[in-house]
């Protein structure tokens, strides 16, 4: 999707889009809080020049932040993110429960978040292929191998 | 698992950063492989052996059983 954009400027884009939009956000929200948007794009457009800054170190980090990983690199960031994933579960695990235990009217966010995780989980082993199990050749191999010795 | 890496690229006298750029990986990758903190995927082990032309058996050596997982 965007392999238009040059590596680089690849995860910059993605801040600053995000920025943008959370910006936008707090200024259709309106009210006396709409400065808010503007520290929103000056926090964006920081994180954005800083992971373009980044980009061009020859570190692993740097490697994730220009989009020009390899193998051990991109492992490196699916264990981190699993990591942080399992992190946010606990969490909204916790919090559910102390929303529950407390008889508050903010438990959904969490549920939703609980949900979300499973469906993405349950999604990932669909896509992957832990369901794609065919017939153990060996079996039916070793089975003709016998009938043509017999 | 031990590996050959270091002592054939030496032995070339390759830097670490020549090789990463042979093989199309980053130079933290190489010094990875080399001290044995990473396994490289089977692919990538293949493209190491051709490097210096060995075999991938000769170039990795799984003396340490518990290792290969």
């Amino acid at each position: 999707m965007m392999t238009f954009i040059p590596p680089r400027l690849r995860k910059p884009t993605g801040v600053a889009v995000a920025g943008a939009l959370f910006a936008a956000a707090w200024l259709v929200r309106g009210g006396p809080l709409w400065w808010v948007s503007i520290l929103a794009v000056i926090a964006a457009a920081v994180r954005a020049i800083s992971l373009y800054r980044a980009g061009g170190k020859d570190t692993d980090e740097g490697a994730l932040a220009g989009s020009r990983a390899d193998e051990r690199q991109q492992l490196l960031s699916l264990r981190s993110r699993a990591l942080a994933c399992n992190l946010a579960v606990a969490a909204a695990f916790i919090g559910l429960t102390a929303a529950i235990a407390v008889n508050a009217a903010w438990w959904w966010p969490f549920a939703v978040i609980l949900a979300v995780a499973g469906f993405g989980y349950l999604l990932g082993l669909s896509t992957y292929g832990v369901a794609e199990e065919g017939a153990a050749d060996d079996a039916s191999a070793g089975h003709e191998a016998r009938s043509a010795a017999s | 698992m031990k590996n050959r890496v270091r002592e054939q690229r030496t032995q070339q006298g390759l830097s670490q950063a020549e090789l990463a750029a042979a093989l199309g990986v980053s130079r933290q990758t190489v010094i990875s492989i080399e001290s044995g903190r990473y396994l490289p995927s089977l692919p990538l082990a293949f493209a190491i052996a051709r490097f210096f032309d060995l075999t991938v058996d000769k170039m990795f050596d799984p003396e340490d059983e518990e290792a290969v997982r």
